[in-house]
């Protein structure tokens, strides 16, 4: 029941939000933080369940002794978290998105001599544009970092995950600024990794790392970390003593 | 890897195992369970006994050492193993689902789950059909799994304090339920502390305590080997075990020298075994 009942607690509480803050700020930042709160957020949680056996004795030996594979099991859980989560969100999402604009476009009197900018000014979420892969990234991260956190951590797996990843991002972001610091003394930026931002008299001069270099680390992080999380995640299950 | 063999057993090869490296609960445990017997393993609070039946499960791995169960390597938990094997925990997991909801899911699980034995048992501990499982009692929702299980009709049957949680009808029911369904292509193993439960039902005994296996036993060789009996003054001769003051003078346990005929005490047999494990063990030979 959780499986349905948490997406369809998710799915709700997008819409509200769209609604609030399309109110509030507009489309676009209405569009854009629903689609992170969805999609990053929904799986995150949903990430937490899939493999949530392991708060109690009875429910973490019931699941580990179903006569399943362990490649069931992990599948079962990717396929929720991974696959159907993520369709049944953007459907929605598209469904609402869609809806929304269509609604506005269809409120605008054609005859107002700004109708032409108004109408062009909301466009649907254009879920193949730069901000959309970033939290496709980003969901891949998080959620395979909580499939695997669900496994290693057995109770209240999402708090010790979250802190888990807080401390990945500032060992990350603050060796960086470690790093710079030593080196350049005062700096002005050094988050994430691929820059440094340093101050020179009234201007700020930024070093960059080496393309090739930084191609390198832009896939580590944004490739093979998240893959790392996922196939961890099904080594971990089939390892898991409890 | 694993290996197929027609010999049903549970064999366990210099068990080591700790949940800690340097603190092990078990050290080179040797043991070999074998078909058609009810065994009943006792020890105290926190001697192991759960810990034995998670490392039969695969639930938890040896340290060292080597289980084998049913021809298969535990730890690896492939579900040709898992087919053969029910393991219910102290305290059980029942989802939000009906009872035939649950029989719908997880039954076609177990090749061998026989539907008409399920309701069968049911019938027999009393466990009616009231909605959602995870609304019933403690004691209602163990005596499900217990239908469950038993319906599952598995090679082994591993219960870790089964009694639990039920009254004393249900404990009556349990224990004629177990008896009827064992067949001698089973092995049943109950790790309990609630010695009493386990009256007239055991046919072979295991005391565990601090990491030691102190007594593998039949029922008939136990009662072959002590004696058990009430006497107005505790003899000086021979190996007395346990004595306790009774309102007949004492009941003790002494080794049978005289081949007399007695009615084991199971609560006795473990204080004297754990008291006395070194002269119980020259008695068993162990």
């Amino acid at each position: 029941m959780q499986m349905i009942g948490f997406p369809g607690l998710v799915l709700t509480v997008v819409l509200i939000l769209y609604v609030i803050i399309k109110a509030l700020s507009g489309f676009d930042m209405a569009q854009r933080i629903t689609f992170f709160v969805g999609l990053v957020g929904g799986s995150f949680f949903l990430g937490s369940f899939v493999f949530g056996y392991f708060s109690s004795n009875a429910s973490g030996s019931s699941f580990l002794t179903l006569p399943a594979s362990h490649f069931e099991k992990w599948l079962c859980g990717i396929l929720i978290a991974g696959v159907f989560y993520p369709i049944v969100f953007l459907v929605f999402y598209c469904g609402i998105d869609t809806g929304f604009v269509a609604l506005y476009h269809n409120g605008l009197d054609p005859s107002s001599p700004f109708y032409k900018q108004a109408y062009e000014s909301v466009y649907t979420f254009d879920l193949s544009g730069v901000i959309a892969v970033n939290v496709y990234i980003l969901f891949f991260i998080y959620t395979g970092a909580m499939l695997l956190g669900s496994l290693y951590f057995n109770k209240v797996s999402v708090i010790k995950t979250a802190i888990a990843l807080c401390i990945i991002c500032l060992v990350i972001f603050g060796a960086n600024w470690l790093f710079a610091s030593l080196l350049f003394g005062n700096i002005d930026d050094a988050a994430p990794f691929n820059h440094v931002a340093v101050p020179l008299g009234n201007d700020v001069g930024s070093i960059e790392l080496p393309a090739g270099i930084a191609k390198i680390c832009k896939y580590a992080f944004f490739y093979v970390m998240p893959a790392a999380f996922w196939l961890l995640s099904f080594t971990r299950l089939r390892e898991k003593e409890f | 890897m694993y290996y197929l063999t027609n010999t049903l057993m549970i064999e366990i090869q210099n068990l080591s195992f700790g949940y800690k490296r340097k603190k092990l609960l078990y050290r080179n445990l040797t043991l070999s369970l074998n078909v058609g017997s009810i065994y009943g393993l006792l020890g105290k609070n926190g001697a192991g006994k759960s810990t034995l039946l998670k490392n039969f499960m695969g639930l938890l791995f040896p340290t060292t050492g080597n289980i084998a169960v049913n021809g298969f390597v535990p730890r690896k938990r492939w579900p040709a193993f898992l087919e053969t094997i029910y393991f219910i925990p102290e305290e059980v997991y029942v989802p939000a689902l009906t009872i035939d909801g649950y029989k719908n899911l997880f039954a076609p699980f177990y090749p061998k789950f026989s539907e008409e034995q399920f309701y069968s048992y049911l019938d027999q501990l009393d466990v009616k059909d009231k909605g959602k499982l995870n609304s019933l009692s403690f004691g209602q929702q163990k005596k499900f799994i217990i239908a469950f299980a038993l319906a599952c009709n598995t090679r082994v049957l591993l219960l870790d304090e089964p009694t639990n949680g039920l009254d004393i009808p249900s404990k009556i029911k349990f224990r004629k339920l177990i008896s009827g369904v064992f067949t001698d292509d089973k092995i049943i193993f109950i790790s309990t502390h609630q010695i009493r439960d386990l009256d007239n039902l055991i046919d072979r005994v295991i005391i565990v305590d601090n990491g030691e296996l102190l007594l593998n036993a039949s029922i008939p060789e136990i009662a072959d080997k002590l004696c058990f009996k009430s006497v107005s003054d505790i003899p000086s001769t021979g190996k007395v075990l346990y004595a306790e003051d009774s309102l007949k003078g004492h009941a003790i346990v002494i080794e049978n020298t005289e081949h007399e005929d007695s009615k084991i005490n199971l609560e006795h047999l473990f204080n004297a075994v754990t008291e006395n494990p070194v002269v119980a063990k020259s008695i068993f030979n162990h």
